[in-house]
């Protein structure tokens, strides 16, 4: 992939989005038949399929907790998801972001209800277009609130990032790749506690305001979306 | 002061009311507001508040009465697969309801591996180990019929209020039930036909169990059933 001349003309970037413009986001609750919940989610060109098992019982049975649920979480990008066929299997950047997830989506569940147990969460990358992880984090939402999985809040997340000099909302690939900045948010989009923040690259403090207001206003968007993929699957049709 | 109406359904971290109301399962309390804590169907009583959850994993209770499946045989008991995170601990006197000589007795003759039980849940301690016990109406090794497995969430429709489903499913479907709070249910019908439909009732009441109306078009479905069956002389009298 070659870097564009630039990335935003006439304030508008190279997918004609405006700067605080999110990409088209899909998500649909429960497509999964033998998961317990689950979860699938198009954030633009991103495709996630989520899926939780659980609470069950915890093998290896010494890793488990007498008096909380262990939640385990599985970020998997497809052979396929990429330009450049992936090796599959886990690496480096994969166990990475299993660990922000699941410390993304722990504050909201209420683990002390089942002591001893494990909730699993799988996150599969299908195809892949930047912000992959903050798909999987709001597909591992809506498929643990599918779950029945007792919850506080369902968690939203969004990327911003500083593409030629401008803060922008929802990176694509390109922009991620060329840009300055990426920075993926994901919070309890009612109270705005933030979750997971993560930032590669640079920000002015203004920046930085600006940007974690647009990732809120983002936020916002994605947690209408996940409320009513949940509340469309029970719709009587 | 109550944000929704009764039967709602709501989605975690809806507000449900602020005030002095008795918060049950599927809520719960922040300060002096009540928020849902699962997918379910609100329910406001005069001055409490539930959400009745639409999915979701059992947890035993004490006092449930559950159909197990025996996965092991020790000296002390039996322990029970009970459909739920947590294993089930049958001891020998809890299930014979008299004492026993573990040195003259075999196990394996009262229950062994595969067995299908009715059971009661005898106690349940702050880390979820339980105790089950046999003696009792309707409790003890079920043999012939056909089990099968529903959402635990859904149980309570099966039996519908004052046990009107259960009537109708017996009565007009021609079989017998034996309904675990654990999602089990064994059914004993006179033909393989019988049994399937009343499998398909089944699997309708969960699929269906947040809609109005439910009761009416299960009794519709059994009669147009037994209807077909006696213009094509299926009848088994």
């Amino acid at each position: 992939m070659n870097r564009p001349e630039k990335l935003i003309v006439d304030g508008r970037r190279l997918d004609g989005r405006a700067p605080d413009e999110m990409r088209s986001l899909k998500i649909v609750a429960g497509p999964l038949q033998r998961a317990d919940g689950s979860a699938y989610v198009e954030l633009g060109n991103n495709k996630v399929l989520a899926a939780v098992y659980g609470p069950r019982e915890m093998h290896p049975k010494h890793e488990a907790e007498p008096d909380h649920c262990i939640l385990r979480c599985r970020y998997m990008m497809a052979p396929f998801s990429v330009e450049e066929r992936k090796r599959p299997g886990p690496d480096r950047r994969s166990m990475e972001i299993s660990k922000v997830i699941r410390e993304a989506l722990e504050p909201v569940l209420f683990l002390e209800y089942y002591p001893r147990a494990v909730i699993d969460v799988f996150v599969e990358v299908l195809q892949a277009d930047a912000g992959t992880r903050t798909a999987g984090i709001n597909a591992a939402a809506v498929a643990l609130a599918d779950a029945g999985i007792p919850m506080k809040d369902l968690v939203s997340s969004i990327a911003v990032g500083k593409v030629d000099g401008t803060v922008v909302l929802d990176l694509t690939k390109m922009e991620d790749q060329f840009g300055e900045t990426d920075m993926p948010v994901a919070m309890i989009a009612r109270r705005k506690e933030i979750t997971l923040l993560q930032m590669d690259g640079h920000f002015t403090e203004e920046e930085f305001r600006h940007a974690l207001d647009l990732a809120f206003r983002g936020c916002e968007k994605v947690y209408e979306a996940q409320r009513q993929a949940l509340k469309e699957k029970y719709m009587v049709r | 002061m109550i944000y929704v109406q009764n039967r709602e359904l709501v989605i975690p971290g809806q507000k449900l009311a602020e005030g002095k109301y008795t918060v049950k399962d599927g809520a719960y309390r922040e300060g002096e507001e009540i928020f849902a804590s699962v997918v379910g169907l609100a329910e406001v009583e005069e001055n409490s508040i539930r959400v009745i959850p639409l999915d979701g994993r059992y947890i035993p209770k004490e006092r449930d009465v559950v159909i197990g499946v025996v996965i092991d045989v020790h000296s002390w008991g039996w322990l029970v697969d009970i459909n739920s995170p947590y294993t089930g601990n049958l001891l020998v006197s809890d299930y014979l309801q008299r004492k026993v000589d573990l040195a003259k007795e075999d196990l394996h003759r009262h229950l062994t591996i595969s067995d299908v039980v009715a059971l009661r849940v005898k106690l349940v301690d702050e880390r979820k180990y339980v105790l089950l016990e046999g003696g009792g109406p309707g409790l003890g090794k079920l043999q012939g019929g056909r089990m099968i497995e529903l959402s635990p969430m859904k149980i309570p429709r099966v039996k519908g209020k004052r046990g009107s489903m259960l009537k109708i499913l017996q009565e007009i479907g021609g079989c017998r039930l034996f309904v675990g709070q654990n999602g089990r249910i064994v059914v004993w019908a006179k033909t393989p036909e019988k049994t399937a439909k009343i499998v398909e009732a089944l699997r309708r009441i969960e699929r269906e169990a947040h809609i109005p109306g439910l009761t009416d078009r299960i009794r519709l479905m059994l009669e147009d059933g037994r209807l077909k069956d006696e213009q094509t002389g299926k009848t088994d009298s």
